[in-house]
């Protein structure tokens, strides 16, 4: 060996065996970005979904989520709380990283890169649409029916919708892939085979939840329910409107 | 006028010297590589603006892609020199030391962080006794089969180098070690220490860094399943994981 006196005095250290935590805090990152980020993450996009069948069964689904019990306990213990851990030490990850896409430009590599950016983008995303929509304005935990109302005002800015879009697109992506990365790395697709595989079944889930997403978004522009009101008609009127 | 070959090499007089460049023209010979180009510039060390200058440093050996030596960076790359055929490349050849480890001269490394690692995660089979251990159990041929491709390991750190999450803030151990855990872990008697390699993986720069980026998979000179290995080994770490919290 070169030089044996001080094997490695700089440059790269070797690993520290049996020190520190962080393979307990990376993999709790890893898994808190599917549960329950991820789940919750597919619920939204359901829920909000409801939109394509008019205000009345958005307004719903909206009233039948904040009547469930121990609202605020669950949107801490199970939204807030898991999307910070994730998002500050998901920062943390990408910043020790030194991506160099330009002299390995391979596909690999790239996601490797675009997970940063869109985990990055995402979170700027959801820190302004948290705080649109549920510490700011009308308050839908205790006003359901003006749901409707409140997401078609917000998409009236041209700025605002096009916030969605990247988004929604954003979000998408980085829940996809980070299932594709999760099941590499706790090593559920072992195989050359069954990554490659994983890599299309993410693929059509990317663009099955960015497709929800946007056919959501245009439910809230179609001429039948042009200027919803905050409080909604008695219920006959807007259902006859959907058909 | 002959055919010439141009080469970039960015030299450096010693760890704590300034980098600079310098370019050299040589005569195109066939089956040219970037060792032999540089075995010529020794033997007649003159820049291509006719200044005379000291042979380049580097390491190398085999000459055949075997013994890991002269892995360096060739046109922005990870890879071996003497494997890199100057037909192949673009020129002018841009021929770099390697980035992420000490540089001691030129393109010459200390790559003595990838023996700590192998040393930590003891990528070795336990066979050392003051008597006759007699004979080893038998290795099956599918076994085999799985072994051999991590066997060919040589220590180069091509992986290493190109790997986005290897740097001097992640300290990360890189996929070549994690590669022979699984190698030693698959071994019948090397199995002996496979929970303290597993558990070597948890430490700080451990498995838990690797980002799927999957470069080193792409770069490594002797095709071995990298990623495999470590979607393999990630697993198993885990399960030891689980293992000696709820175990002990």
């Amino acid at each position: 060996m070169a030089s044996v006196a001080s094997p490695v005095a700089r440059g790269v250290p070797p690993i520290r065996a049996g020190q520190g935590h962080s393979f307990l805090l990376r993999r709790l990152h890893s898994l808190s970005g599917i549960i329950p980020i991820g789940a919750f993450l597919l619920e939204h996009f359901i829920s909000n979904a409801f939109a394509t069948n008019g205000p009345r069964a958005y307004a719903d689904q909206v009233k039948f989520l904040t009547g469930l019990p121990f609202v605020p306990i669950l949107e801490t213990v199970g939204i807030y709380i898991p999307l910070l851990y994730h998002a500050l030490y998901g920062f943390y990850i990408w910043f020790r990283g030194e991506s160099n896409v330009s002299d390995y430009p391979w596909a690999g590599n790239f996601m490797y890169a675009a997970q940063r950016w869109t985990g990055g983008i995402a979170f700027i995303y959801i820190a302004w649409h948290t705080y649109t929509m549920r510490f700011s304005g009308i308050h839908l935990l205790t006003n359901s029916q003006a749901a409707f109302h409140k997401v078609q005002m917000e998409l009236q800015s041209p700025w605002a919708g096009a916030f969605y879009v990247i988004g929604i697109t954003a979000a998408s992506w980085h829940f996809a892939y980070g299932i594709y990365l999760f099941c590499a790395k706790w090593g559920i697709t072992v195989s050359e085979t069954s990554r490659k595989w994983m890599g299309r079944v993410c693929l059509v889930l990317a663009l099955t939840l960015i497709t929800i997403g946007w056919v959501t978004m245009a439910a809230f522009f179609k001429p039948q329910w042009k200027n919803i009101p905050e409080k909604l008609p008695p219920e006959q009127s807007v259902e006859r409107s959907v058909h | 006028m002959a055919k010439t070959v141009i080469l970039k090499i960015k030299r450096q007089e010693s760890p704590k010297a300034a980098a600079r460049w310098e370019e050299f023209e040589l005569t195109w010979k066939p089956g040219m590589n970037v060792i032999s180009a540089m075995m010529e510039i020794a033997a007649n060390p003159v820049t291509r603006d006719g200044k005379t200058t000291t042979p380049i440093a580097y390491d190398s050996n085999c000459l055949e892609e075997v013994c890991g030596s002269c892995a360096m960076l060739i046109n922005g790359r990870a890879r071996m020199a003497c494997s890199a055929l100057v037909d192949k490349l673009d020129q002018p050849i841009r021929v770099e030391p390697f980035s992420k480890f000490p540089i001691v001269r030129d393109l010459a490394v200390d790559r003595s962080v990838i023996f700590e690692n192998l040393k930590a995660v003891k990528a070795w089979v336990p066979v050392d006794g003051t008597y006759d251990l007699g004979s080893g159990l038998r290795i099956y041929p599918t076994e085999q089969e799985e072994a051999y491709p991590i066997s060919r390991c040589i220590s180069c750190c091509c992986c290493m180098e190109a790997c986005p999450q290897f740097n001097e803030d992640t300290g990360f151990v890189g996929a070549a070690t994690i590669a022979q855990v699984r190698l030693f872990n698959q071994h019948p008697t090397g199995k002996a220490l496979k929970h303290e390699r597993l558990q070597a993986l948890m430490g700080d720069g451990g498995i838990q860094e690797c980002g799927f980026a999957q470069n080193c998979v792409q770069v490594c000179p002797k095709d071995i399943p990298l990623t495999k290995a470590i979607a393999d080994t990630g697993r198993e770490v885990i399960k030891q994981a689980i293992k000696d919290f709820f175990r002990g």
